[in-house]
């Protein structure tokens, strides 16, 4: 079978972001871009999410709710670090408070911050490239239920 | 010494001086600045912190509340006196002994406990309590928020911010000249020019430069194109606030217009590094012009859209709703304060702004719809501005000012702008050329507690609708 994902369910966490990136997450789901079509969408919950997707240096008062998101996510999962504060090169990378971007990321969108054209090609790219990994319940096995 | 500090102070915010910053140095020296509503002029007050402590003027100046836990978080004097010394900024994850601002470049060492801190709750019989964030269900920055709810109404709103907290001040400091801009440049996306500005006219003042009548024009031209630009922004988010989509969805494509107008023209969706000392980015008056009249032909039918549509007026009306009384009492600022009748518009006062700035755009009701008039006016009253000074710089034969600051500049200043969020303060002081203190104001800290005012009352559910008519900024208040 070809690799490719063909939805994204996106939850977006802002860990310290200048609200650039936010805005340019939000012009992705405008009509000018409308992500949907693809397959991509920002999603409420991280319940209902197969990535997450970090803005800002990861101020640490947003450190521990960033890892509880993630925990919230049914495997199999993506982080996505966007901008370049996310990725770790970004301008507020010495500061006290940051934990310099975000570990461990699947894919890095860079741009102070990412046009919105770019980045829908990015996600895009990745997801023509990638396939699922095999889901926790998968390898959970049968559920026993008495 | 304490009671001239509290005395003098005081008489300033009953002349209807207005607060421009309050900042405090690693050497104890404590500085409010006020602004003379009525000539521009300055005042300061200084003190100098005693012991650790100092007497607190928040219960006499509410809108110094803020300044002075700030101040006790960063540095670990004591506002003597104040009425709530919960902790503002710092977080139960930093060490006792760590004061940020007393040694910058020391790097924080984290408690392993939860971030959030204590809430400010009402108790008792059929009282609920409801938290929100900080994460969120859609895009938005990062804030916690605790509601105390009777029933589907609300009672108090305790808003903890300052999760997008980066230490931006503490990181300028020891910066050269030139490692200024781009640092400030990013401090928060929907104010960049204000704060560039602001940076620009600091190094500019005390070094004695001279800004020709171009580069204030292509200032005001960037300055006004941010403005629009938020101003967009926000206008799309306040029908989304209703479910009203149609109208959400034509204003985000407007938004998208112009900001690839902004990028066409200036380099940058968001004008990030467009002001520098000396020098401004500029755009070929007749391709910005076409652009604008561009804007304005899905602006005036989007216009009529919203102000025709009754269901709409009917959601706004009386909804988080401010007097004016709250307004000067909080010392709130910009579009928030001008929707409750404070005739007051930083522009008013910048000399430069004059041939093309008409006064401060007001409504009364102090409510959603009055947040969202002004902005409906102020836009159009932008476009009209970089329309005036796009004209006037094709009038004129385009010469480069050449300015590099002397290497050793030293002194103190304080600069301001109106960033569409308000008055944006920026308290700079150089020594040899380099930063030794940088304080940011933007106006947005002194209006989150009018904010928390004005829902208190109001359903739980038009919370978003009346956050979005104040849409303040998260990152420039938290820094
Ligand atoms: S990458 Fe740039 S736009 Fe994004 S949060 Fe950082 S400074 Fe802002």
């Amino acid at each position: 079978m070809a690799k490719s994902i063909k939805t994204l369910q996106i939850r977006h966490v802002d860990a310290g972001s200048c609200n650039g990136c936010e805005q340019e997450l939000t012009a992705l789901t405008s009509r000018d871009y409308d992500m949907q079509r693809y397959g991509l969408d920002i999603v409420a919950s991280p319940r209902h999410a197969d990535a997450l997707l970090v803005t800002g240096p990861v101020t640490d008062t947003m450190a521990l709710p960033l890892e509880k998101v993630w925990g919230a996510i049914a495997a199999p999962k993506v982080r996505i670090a966007f901008g370049d504060c996310a990725i770790g090169c970004g301008v507020f990378q010495q500061s006290y408070t940051s934990h310099g971007g975000l570990i461990d990321s699947d894919l890095e969108i860079p741009g102070c911050p990412p046009e919105p054209g770019p980045a829908l090609a990015a996600l895009r790219d990745w997801m023509g490239s990638h396939s699922r990994g095999k889901s926790a319940y998968l390898e959970l096995g049968p559920v026993e239920i008495n | 010494m304490a009671s001239s500090w509290q005395k003098q102070n005081q008489e300033l915010k009953d002349a209807r001086y207005e607060l421009l910053a309050m900042t405090a140095d690693r050497r104890g020296n404590l500085t409010t600045s006020w602004l003379d509503p009525a000539g521009g002029n300055h005042v300061f007050s200084n003190l100098k912190v005693s012991d650790g402590r100092f007497p607190s003027l928040a219960a006499a100046l509410p809108e110094i509340a803020w300044d002075e836990r700030e101040i006790h978080d960063l540095f670990g004097w004591i506002p003597m006196g104040h009425p709530d010394l919960r902790p503002l900024i710092r977080t139960p994850r930093w060490r006792q002994d760590f004061f940020p601002m007393m040694s910058p470049g020391q790097a924080a060492t984290w408690l392993d406990v939860e971030p959030d801190l204590p809430a400010r709750k009402v108790e008792g019989e059929g009282v609920t309590i409801m938290k929100v964030g900080p994460t969120h269900a859609g895009i938005i920055e990062s804030g916690h928020f605790v509601f105390s709810l009777i029933g589907e109404n609300i009672l108090h709103l305790d808003a903890h911010l300052f999760q997008n907290h980066r230490g931006a001040e503490a990181l300028l400091e020891e910066k050269p000249l030139q490692q200024v801009a781009p640092l400030v440049t990013r401090v928060c996306a929907a104010d960049t020019v204000s704060n560039q500005a602001n940076w620009a006219l600091a190094v500019e003042q005390l070094a004695g430069f001279k800004q020709s009548p171009q580069l204030v024009h292509q200032r005001i031209i960037l300055l006004e194109a941010e403005r629009v630009l938020s101003h967009l922004n926000d206008l799309a988010q306040i029908p989304a606030g209703v479910g009203f989509q149609v109208a959400h969805q034509r204003a985000l494509a407007m938004k998208e217009l112009w900001q690839s107008s902004l990028k066409t023209l200036f380099g940058h969706r968001f004008l990030f590094d467009t002001v520098r000392p000396g020098w401004a980015s500029s755009a070929p008056s007749d391709a910005l012009l076409a652009d604008l009249s561009e804007l304005r032909s899905l602006w005036i039918p989007w216009r009529q859209l919203v102000s025709g549509h009754h269901g709409f007026i009917d959601r706004m009306q009386g909804v988080g709703a401010t007097s004016l009384n709250q307004v000067m009492r909080l010392g709130a600022q910009g579009v928030a304060a001008r929707a409750a009748g404070k005739e007051f518009d930083a522009r008013q006062l910048l000399p430069w702004y004059s041939e093309l700035f008409r006064g401060p755009l007001i409504q009364s009701s102090g409510d959603v719809q009055g947040r969202f008039r002004v902005r409906l006016d102020e836009l159009e009253a932008s476009l009209q501005m970089i329309e005036q000074a796009a004209l006037e710089l094709s009038r004129t034969n385009l010469q480069e000012q050449r300015f590099i600051p002397p290497v050793t500049l030293s002194g103190r200043v304080v600069t301001f702008t109106e960033s569409p969020h308000g008055m944006n303060v920026h308290d700079v002081a150089l020594e040899d050329g380099r930063v030794v203190r940088y304080h940011m104001r933007s106006a947005t800290y002194r209006n989150w507690p009018l904010l928390a005012q004005a829902v208190a009352g109001n359903t739980v559910a038009d919370f978003p609708l009346i956050n979005k008519s104040f849409e303040l900024c998260y990152s420039c208040t938290d820094r």
